[in-house]
């Protein structure tokens, strides 16, 4: 009942924002319309890491506790960060042909680390559909998850240095709706999406997290089915 | 294609997107539950 | 003091014992040798016959090699485990887990030095790049990147040994975790064969080294939970 009323408020909060991000907020003097891009696609990115970092502790509390509740917990946290990091990957392509002109900047660090987080995560969830046993299921996609969170910081250090060791990058940022100068209700219109994508994400956490609860019930339930149509067999022989 | 072009498509995958999966959790919810 | 001494001892013999299958059955190395050659075989083929193109290339062509071919052969170097059962074996033995991650990783990085210096010079040769006035940076390079992916390799070998489909899981999960490790060690080889004329060299380097140290770090950590019950 309470998650019902938190996603009529999710759904509330997002549809309010999107009609303020495209109709109500003046388009950048720079950018244009195109800077409305950026409200989705920030929260979006902002998202995919929190997902992220919600995957790698459980996995870690996994480990340490063996609770298979929390891999319910990582198991929600990177599918819906996978969802959420195409969001991003989508919206960045979507700002960048009308303002760089091309969909791919390979000059911009966070688009190309955004790149292969999506590419360590779905590794991680095509891991899960391949192990049928739920405890090792959950070993192997913890320690797979808490490498790949390790990877992260790595991943962007690397690119941020590969593009800057040898030329600065004169690309406009992505962030210029950040900026302090930037007039007030950019900024609020921003901070006002962020608040209702993390909304629905804490709703969509919630569901999801209670369909693996279900999901794991079931194979639990089809494993004693199996075991004792076994024991009947070897009783009625 | 022009800039709102590519607003529209941002913003079309992004909410479509989100509502998309929130109904096929739904769906997918209700399948387990009911295969009980 | 003495404890980590005995660890030491433990992953030496784990990996003298993988050396001595590898030199008897010759399963690993052969065979992921002549994959990176072919490799780089049709590398040429795509971007060539310009050879100025080729030798400007020849620092990405040369880690991508590296880098398919050792997921070739960590594969293999963790077979060699399954088929028998000596994994579980392995994972009976009363000896800190982490010594028995050092020696699969040891065996993993020997294989993959000796892969990594028969391409060095295979590109040298093949693409016209001149390797030995470069020798050290280049050997450096080849050492820290060859450290890197049989750390994470051996990690990532032990996840998906058990698999079905092994053979597509390793690359997927593996190669995106070892971009960082192809970008510093193309970074570094492109550096040292044009002199370090901006140098970067030296950046690069310690970008790989921190980058095998992390890796090793979370490969001992965890590679104890894989045995278990991975």
């Amino acid at each position: 009942m309470k998650t019902r009323v938190l996603g009529l408020v999710a759904l509330v909060a997002v549809a309010t924002t999107t009609v303020i991000g495209l109709f109500v907020v003046p388009a950048d003097l720079n950018q244009g319309d195109a800077q409305r891009i950026m409200y989705p696609h920030v929260a979006s990115a902002w998202l995919a890491y929190l997902s992220f970092g919600v995957t790698a502790l459980a996995g870690i509390g996994w480990l340490w506790k063996r609770d298979l509740r929390l891999d319910s917990v990582a198991l929600a946290g990177a599918e819906i960060g996978v969802m959420f990091t195409f969001f991003a990957i989508w919206g960045g392509m979507m700002w960048g042909r009308p303002i760089w002109g091309v969909f791919w900047q390979w000059e911009d660090p966070r688009l190309t680390t955004t790149a292969l987080l999506l590419a360590l995560y779905v590794g991680y969830l095509l891991l899960r559909r391949l192990t049928d046993d739920p405890e090792r299921r959950a070993t192997r996609a913890a320690i797979v998850g808490v490498v790949a969170a390790v990877d992260i910081p790595i991943v962007h250090f690397s690119v941020e240095w590969w593009r800057g060791l040898h030329q600065t990058a004169t690309i406009a940022s992505p962030d210029r709706v950040l900026d302090p100068a930037a007039p007030g209700i950019f900024i609020l219109t921003l901070l006002g999406t962020v608040a209702a994508f993390t909304l629905t994400w804490m709703y969509l956490m919630i569901r999801r997290y209670q369909l693996a609860q279900v999901s794991l019930a079931r194979e639990e339930a089809a494993r004693m089915d199996l075991l004792m149509s076994v024991r009947n067999a070897e009783v009625a022989r | 294609m022009t800039d709102a072009g590519f607003v529209i498509a941002a913003y079309g995958v992004i909410i479509g997107g989100l509502g998309l999966y929130v109904v096929t959790l739904w769906r997918r919810i209700r399948a387990a539950r009911k295969g009980r | 003091m003495s404890a980590l001494i005995i660890e030491a001892r433990i992953a030496v013999a784990i990996a003298r014992k993988d050396a001595v299958a590898e030199l008897r059955g010759r399963h690993a190395t052969v065979s992921t040798l002549f994959f990176a050659a072919i490799v780089l075989l049709l590398f040429g083929f795509a971007l060539g016959p310009d050879s100025a193109r080729l030798a400007d290339a020849a620092p990405g062509l040369l880690w991508l090699a590296v880098v398919f071919a050792g997921v070739l052969a960590v594969n293999r170097l963790h077979l060699l485990e399954t088929d028998d059962g000596a994994l579980e074996q392995l994972a009976l033995y009363p000896v800190p887990r982490r010594a028995i991650y050092a020696g699969k990783a040891l065996g993993g990085v020997a294989v993959m030095l000796v892969l990594g210096l028969v391409v060095l010079g295979a590109v040298g040769v093949l693409f016209a790049v001149d390797i030995g006035s470069a020798w050290a940076p280049l050997l450096a390079t080849v050492v820290l990147g060859a450290i890197g992916i049989g750390a994470v390799g051996t990690f990532y070998a032990a996840v998906t040994v058990r698999l079905r489909a092994r053979e597509v899981m390793l690359p997927l999960l593996m190669l995106p975790v070892l971009a960082p490790l192809l970008l510093g060690a193309v970074k570094a080889t492109a550096a040292a064969l044009a002199g370090d004329p901006f140098g970067e060299l030296g950046a690069w380097l310690q970008l790989l080294a921190a980058f095998d140290v992390i890796m090793i770090v979370a490969g001992a950590a965890t590679y104890g939970y894989l045995l278990e019950d991975g």
